[in-house]
């Protein structure tokens, strides 16, 4: 394999004794890249997290010429993990054409797993640790693992600890019938029992989102990725795979007429008219995706371009468990947590990528930051946090459109929100924003606040409060 | 409930060990069987017409393996501290000894659990050495038969000497249905005339009267068919109307049913840690969980730190039982 020389020359030089921490260091967005997002069962159906992760990964080596080059660090994780994937971001790097002395972990986060991922390699880069990462992540829900039950789990360790026959037989004494079904991983929270589909119905109908609303926004949605494809928006960020060129969810000709057909799945146990359906959730769904985030420095000597850096990141939590608040509601708390320690409003974004999980998500996370008594009560804010201007809002589609494997989303998102305000920052001459919200199970969410890169370094460094 | 400082009665019968359940219920259904030793004269008024005696039983220790499963099953944490719930399942069969003294005016063949009301006063290690006291009080009159309560006190070392103090109180009430006992009067502090949760063989359930509006759930329970053998083995109450449905249809119930406890005990352990080691803990039972069942299910915080909880049917909205978890 061809390898790079390494490239120590680029690490900053500190005086001794003094913190290599430099303010002015960022993390800057270079691109990213994906495989098309498939249907659970569809064209991946053969594929292992592994496999996508690796192709994901390979397609953002071929695209920016990073063979045999040591990357800083690789952080990527998956929801459904199988247990012997414990190093999943490492052997995808083994397996991937970069230099094999390039370190990586898995982390998970749930469905923000790929943002989170984003954020940590940004702060490392920023502290000057790295000067080079690789984030991202991969799902299937084709290739669950699937495990033993608790009762034959049990035995089997136990008979494995067993230092003779007869206590091994002896083991497999406790196993019942019932014992021998497998355990197929649930998407349900562990501590309600009820699905995220069931919880956010609770929380749709607490805000009473409607259901044309929902259909709209996912109307939208599809309408939205498939222009983005047919004007090439995802040229340089998604690498087909297995056939697939396009995410197989995409419905180009989908209409609010056509999603008005379905029948609700979710809430329809609830006092109130259940509306959400197939059409505005979003569907299980197999899939990976990486971003390269580097410090200037590394961009430049790597001649690379730079698209936006990496502003700064919030995470959240609600207690959804005992029904304080909907358990995706988190990003509501997170992004004005975000925006004040930046010094910035709602007004100051171009862009609005919100995660949709389900289309009422992100309608009720609107509706929650227009909301004054919510706003006074849970967020501790003086009013209403505000409103958004709809047309900003996934302007390219999102997880309705796209589809969602779960620890995908985020590098897939990010890397469109880095390509839009760098877009539109190179029409404007302006500096453009983009405000990136990702909801996850167990209440959690994670919020980051991506900025178009001037060219010169540190020449953007004062429009914004200088977070961090 | 209303107060429960009903004192014990004074006489009181140290029995050599915590009864096995089982044996109780085979001497419910079975006449023939010797019942437990008690005193059948003398009945204070607080006890008029009920067992005038306590029974007691020392020393009584929790199998840290029987804790486990019971925390494993139960969802609370695996730790050294018995769940309140655990507690019940210790000490409660010494006061359902005492349901088969031959003093105790109501058989306890079709009795059904209308509430529990438990006290725990601190967080009780699993490796204490507990003592039982259980009495029988306040028979009154119900609008469908004769209800009773079952008071069991577990008390514990404090100190480095050998006081004890009572660490954990359970007021149980249970309904004889259709029984009436001369002499037994209204209890002015009525429980609604629901029909709870049947705790001994052969007591069929009639419709209850539903003034229950279902809540936003927050949880939901998927209930399958062993649901009831799992939590007898735990417990160590394999009444047959929870065991299977052909042993539940003898009984007079279309499916097995979940024990009443086990929907309560979940609810106190889905109530989480923030509530402390002293609360108060109650329930009440209306239509009992046939199994295999699904639960809708709402535990909701209070402004006081305490939680409410109730659990129903999500197709019917019939309520299966509604409770509160109060710290202390």
């Amino acid at each position: 394999m061809p390898r790079r020389p390494q490239t120590p020359t680029t690490i900053p030089t500190t005086p001794a004794g003094t913190p290599a921490h430099d303010a002015g260091r960022e993390a800057v967005i270079v691109g990213g890249n994906r495989i098309p997002f498939a249907r659970a069962g569809g064209a991946y159906a053969n594929a292992s997290n592994q496999d996508m992760l690796t192709a994901a990964l390979d397609g953002l080596v071929a695209r920016f010429g990073l063979q045999g080059e040591r990357i800083g660090e690789v952080v990527a994780g998956s929801v459904l993990k199988h247990s012997r994937d414990f190093n999943l971001a490492r052997e995808c790097v083994l397996g991937s054409s970069l230099s094999p002395q390039t370190p990586a972990y898995d982390l998970q986060q749930a469905c923000a797993t790929g943002l989170e991922a984003v954020i940590g390699v940004s702060n490392k880069i920023r502290l000057g640790q790295i000067e080079s990462a690789i984030a991202g992540g991969a799902d299937t829900i084709s290739d669950a693992p699937i495990a033993v039950s608790e009762g034959l789990r049990r035995a089997l360790l136990k008979a494995s600890h067993a230092k003779s026959l007869s206590a091994r037989i002896k083991a497999f004494a406790s196993v019942r019938p019932a014992d021998l079904a497998p355990a197929t991983p649930r998407t349900d929270e562990p501590r309600t029992g009820l699905s995220m589909g069931e919880h956010q119905a609770i929380t749709t109908a607490t805000w009473s989102i409607g259901r044309e609303e929902q259909d709209a926004l996912a109307a939208a949605s599809h309408q939205n990725l498939a222009a983005a494809y047919d004007a090439g928006f995802f040229d340089d960020l998604v690498t087909p795979y297995k056939g697939l060129v396009r995410d197989a969810n995409l419905r180009p000709d989908s209409s609010v007429e056509k999603l008005a057909k379905l029948s609700p799945v979710f809430g329809t146990s609830l006092a109130v008219p259940a509306t959400m359906t197939a059409g505005n959730s979003t569907p299980l769904s197999d899939g990976a995706s990486v971003v390269l985030v580097a410090s200037r420095a590394w961009a430049r000597d790597h001649d690379l371009p730079v698209l936006a850096r990496v502003v700064d990141g919030e995470s959240a939590a609600v207690d959804y468990v005992h029904g304080h608040d909907g358990l995706l509601m988190a990003p509501a708390h997170a992004v004005p947590r975000l925006l004040a320690r930046n010094a910035l409003t709602l007004d100051d974004f171009d862009f609005f990528e919100i995660h949709e999980a389900f289309a009422s998500t992100v309608l009720t996370t609107l509706a929650a930051w227009e909301d004054a008594d919510y706003c006074r009560t849970e967020l501790g804010l003086d009013g209403p946090f505000g409103s958004i201007d709809r047309s900003r809002l996934n302007v390219t589609g999102s997880s309705l459109a796209a589809g969602h494997p779960f620890a995908a989303t985020g590098a897939r998102i990010v890397a469109t929100a880095a390509k839009l305000v760098a877009n539109r920052a190179a029409e404007t001459g302006k500096v453009s924003r983009a405000l990136v919200s990702i909801c996850a199970a167990g209440g959690l969410g994670v919020a980051a606040i991506i900025e178009s890169a001037a060219s010169v370094p540190g020449a953007d460094a004062a429009t914004t409060g200088g977070a961090l | 409930m209303g107060p429960d400082m009903v004192g014990r009665p004074s006489a009181v019968k140290t029995l050599p060990g915590v009864p096995e359940l089982g044996g109780l219920y085979a001497r419910a259904v079975l006449p023939g069987w010797p019942r437990l030793p008690g005193r059948s004269s003398g009945a204070s008024p607080d006890h008029a017409s009920l067992p005038d005696v306590t029974y007691r039983v020392a020393d009584v220790v929790a199998d840290p393996e029987q804790l486990l499963r019971y925390q494993r099953l139960l969802g609370e944490p695996a730790d050294d501290a018995l769940p309140a719930g655990f507690v019940h399942v210790l000490a409660f069969p010494v006061a359902m000894a005492l349901m088969i003294h031959p003093d105790f005016p109501l058989p306890l063949a079709g009795m059904v659990h209308l509430a529990n009301a438990v006290t725990m006063s601190r967080v009780i290690r699993a490796d204490e050495r507990l003592e039982v006291h259980a009495w029988a009080r306040r028979l009154a009159l119900h609008p469908r038969g004769t209800q009773v309560e079952l008071v069991t006190e577990v008390s514990a070392r404090y100190g480095a000497g050998d006081a004890m103090e009572v660490v954990w109180r359970g007021v149980s009430t249970y309904l004889a249905k259709g029984v009436e006992r001369s002499g037994v009067t209204a209890d002015p502090v009525d429980a609604d005339p629901v029909d709870a949760d049947p705790v001994a063989v052969g007591a069929p359930v009639a419709d209850a009267p539903a003034v229950f509006t279902p809540p936003m759930p927050t949880a939901r329970w998927t209930l399958d068919a062993g649901t009831g053998r799992r939590y007898a083995a735990v417990s160590g109450d394999r009444n047959p109307i929870h065991l299977s449905a052909l042993t539940a249809k003898a009984f007079g119930f279309p499916r097995a049913i979940a024990h009443g406890m086990y929907t309560a005990a979940r609810a106190l352990a889905e109530s989480g840690a923030g509530r402390g080691g002293a609360f108060e803990w109650t329930v009440v039972f209306a239509k009992p969980v046939l199994l295999p069942g699904t639960v809708a299910v709402s535990i909701t915080g209070d402004d006081a730190g305490g939680f409410v909880y109730s659990g129903w049917n999500a197709r019917s909205g019939k309520e299966h039982f509604s409770g509160t978890v109060t710290p202390t």
